[in-house]
């Protein structure tokens, strides 16, 4: 519809929109080097991939030139006419629950419970609350979704030509037919993959490739500890997503509050992340009288955060702030964090430090809240205090690269690049391999 | 739960900073396919193409999907890189031809569902009020009803703020041509501001407060 007016058409309109954007668009910040490291992870991933399939193609190709050969050898023609030559096929539909898919395919939860697609030929994803993720391309074969932080279960339908892909922070995940559940946590860069059923190929920023991991392995990788750790377990089929997705765990009754101290009494392994089981030197917590506590750092390994949440809650933040283990005290961090519960987050950890001062913990729970501020708008003064602390008592520790380079990027935010360059030539000198030697070098080498 | 643990030690692809290279000598590198030399290229020229292909699409995120197809799509494409010292527009061309893939796959896509386009303007970054934001969405939305190269020239031109010459080389046209294109670009969108009722209310408002 034209606007009733007689006047030619004003180009200075055009041009006010066109400045309009071109201030947009000169708005958006450059990346950071660390940024372009990050992203170009992702990318070095997908050359990767691509060349598997590639050679894949290849081979199929020699295949199936050999098969075609071998079937006219026999007289293809004896079969009678040849069937219809497939048609380009639509790409599959899918229903969504619990949210919508906004601009750009972001997943908005509607409330608080999961987001559950479920596609036309039986494929179910679930991404637990709180998770942040995009459903990138759907095709007549699949999808492709990438998780930037939080948890999502997955049960894909086994079909032939089947091609399902799951971007996991730097990580991808291709998928034939298979049931898994694939977490990320951006802060911590920690990868954490269990696989139900089926098999499924990881790419990401290793040094040894594809990753293969089978029906009943665990993949954990740790790139801050540069680690990868693959542990073979036998519930593989008892949990989660054996028939549909699900967001609740199966009961298991060593995990219940009443029956917690019986798991207390197990000797069950300690968490991925390799913290000492009986760390801090502060009094342990009478789990048998308060019921909470109990075999969380098995709970946060397993995904069930809202269990350890609902313990809390239950028993009391004060009562269990004041009470919990050094150990406890950390899975309850991490579990408030994966539930975007920072405020719990960081008064858990601030209770670690305070009351197991001195411990390895105490250290780790420094490190820890700096990347917490730094993830909190308007405290990066904060974060860079934090890993002062953390470096300061842990010079050589396991997150030692890591603080030096947060605390780098820190101060070049908050105070230019030139008050970091003391800090990126400490950091090549000490890490001249780490992951922030890149925007090391770039601070020292720019005009 | 029986377990049996297995340490693999992993090696960072972070990639390393080569500013006393040329970029004749990066492209070398980029042909004879040493792996490095993807990386540095990506630290040279992802902020390049993310930044045309925001101008053109009005999208953050779509940028960065681009970003990510061209220099996944360089990988195979790099041994046909004749000049060396041309890198630079070679990789502007390239990443050009991408989203001329993209826009025109998406015209047909609208053509094939009967459904309109969705504009998506997140350039998350901005402070923008909200009527600009509804302005710029619109806007794109004109540039969205363009022909892929009449958008592509202005976008290039007039957001990019490329010359005429350079818009040339990266659309592997002539400069008349560019010129040819921008114009008729610009007097499609003068056309589609002047019918779009919403967007001529919001501009008169929006102009009359900013002139008062």
């Amino acid at each position: 519809m034209r606007l009733e007016r007689e006047d030619p058409p004003d180009p200075s309109h055009l041009l006010f929109l066109t400045e309009l954007a071109r201030d947009a668009r000169n708005q958006l910040t450059e990346p950071t080097a660390a940024e372009l490291g990050e992203k170009w992870a992702a990318v070095s991933t997908l050359i990767a991939a691509q060349k598997t399939r590639r050679r894949t193609i290849v081979r199929l190709s020699v295949a199936g030139a050999l098969a075609v050969a071998v079937a006219l050898a026999w007289g293809l023609p004896r079969f009678g006419h040849l069937p219809e030559r497939a048609t380009a096929q639509a790409p599959l539909n899918y229903q969504i629950e619990g949210g919508t898919v906004v601009e750009g395919g972001y997943l908005r939860e509607s409330g608080s419970d999961a987001i559950k697609l479920q596609f036309t030929e039986g494929t179910q994803f679930m991404l637990l609350s709180g998770t942040r993720a995009r459903l990138r391309t759907i095709t007549s074969e699949g999808a492709r979704i990438a998780i930037e932080h939080g948890t999502a279960s997955f049960k894909v339908t086994p079909r032939g030509g089947a091609r399902w892909q799951v971007d996991v922070g730097p990580f991808l995940v291709t998928v034939k037919g298979t049931v898994f559940t694939v977490s990320w946590d951006a802060i911590r860069e920690r990868f954490d993959l269990r696989l139900r059923r089926g098999a499924v190929s990881v790419n990401g920023p290793v040094s040894t490739g594809e990753i293969s991991v089978k029906a009943g392995q665990r993949l954990v990788v740790n790139l801050p500890k540069k680690e990868t750790v693959i542990t073979e377990e036998d519930d593989a089929d008892g949990r989660g997503l054996d028939g549909a997705p699900s967001d609740e765990p199966a009961d298991e009754p060593a995990l219940r509050p009443e029956t917690a101290s019986l798991r207390g009494s197990m000797s069950l392994p300690n968490r991925a992340s390799g913290r000492s089981h009986t760390s801090g030197n502060g009094p342990k917590m009478a789990n048998a009288k308060s019921g909470v506590g109990q075999g969380w750092a098995e709970a946060v390994a397993a995904g069930q955060w809202d269990r350890v949440l609902a313990e809390v809650d239950h028993a009391g933040v004060k009562q269990t702030l004041a009470r919990a283990s050094s150990e406890e005290l950390l899975a309850l961090a991490d579990a408030s964090r994966y539930r975007q519960r920072t405020g719990l987050a960081r008064a858990a950890l601030l209770a670690e430090r305070s009351r197991f001062p001195g411990s390895q913990s105490a250290l780790d729970a420094a490190f820890l809240l700096g990347r917490l501020a730094e993830s909190r708008q308007g405290e990066m003064r904060q974060a860079a205090d934090w890993y002062d602390t953390y470096l300061a008592g842990a010079p050589a520790g396991t997150y030692a690269s890591e603080a030096l380079g947060r605390k780098m990027m820190a101060t070049r935010h908050l105070r230019g690049a030139a008050a970091a360059e003391s800090l990126a030539t400490e950091y090549l000198r000490r890490f001249p391999a780490g992951p922030y030697a890149g925007a090391a070098h770039a601070l020292l080498l720019r005009p | 739960m029986g377990t049996r643990s297995s340490h693999i030690q992993l090696a960072l692809v972070a990639p390393s900073l080569r500013d006393d290279l040329s970029d004749a000598d990066l492209a070398r590198a980029l042909v004879s396919g040493a792996t490095w030399a993807y990386a540095e290229t990506w630290n040279r020229f992802a902020p390049v193409v993310f930044n045309m292909a925001v101008s053109t699409l009005g999208s953050a995120s779509e940028a960065e999907d681009i970003v990510q197809e061209v220099f996944s799509r360089l990988a195979r494409k790099a041994k046909t890189l004749r000049q060396p010292e041309s890198l630079g527009s070679f990789i502007r061309s390239f990443a050009i031809r991408v989203m001329k893939w993209e826009l025109r796959r998406r015209r047909v896509q609208k053509w094939l569902t009967f459904e309109p386009a969705e504009t998506l303007v997140d350039m998350v970054a901005v402070s923008l009020d909200v009527e600009s934001r509804d302005m710029l969405r619109r806007f794109y939305g004109l540039l969205s009803q363009l022909g892929v190269r009449e958008r592509l020239a202005y976008a290039l031109r007039h957001i990019e703020s490329m010359t005429l010459e350079e818009t040339a080389v990266a659309m592997d046209i002539s400069v008349s041509t560019v010129k040819r294109l921008q114009d008729r670009a610009a007097d499609k969108l003068l056309e589609g501001i002047e019918t779009n009722i919403e967007l001529a209310g919001l501009l008169l408002r929006k102009r009359g407060r900013h002139e008062a």
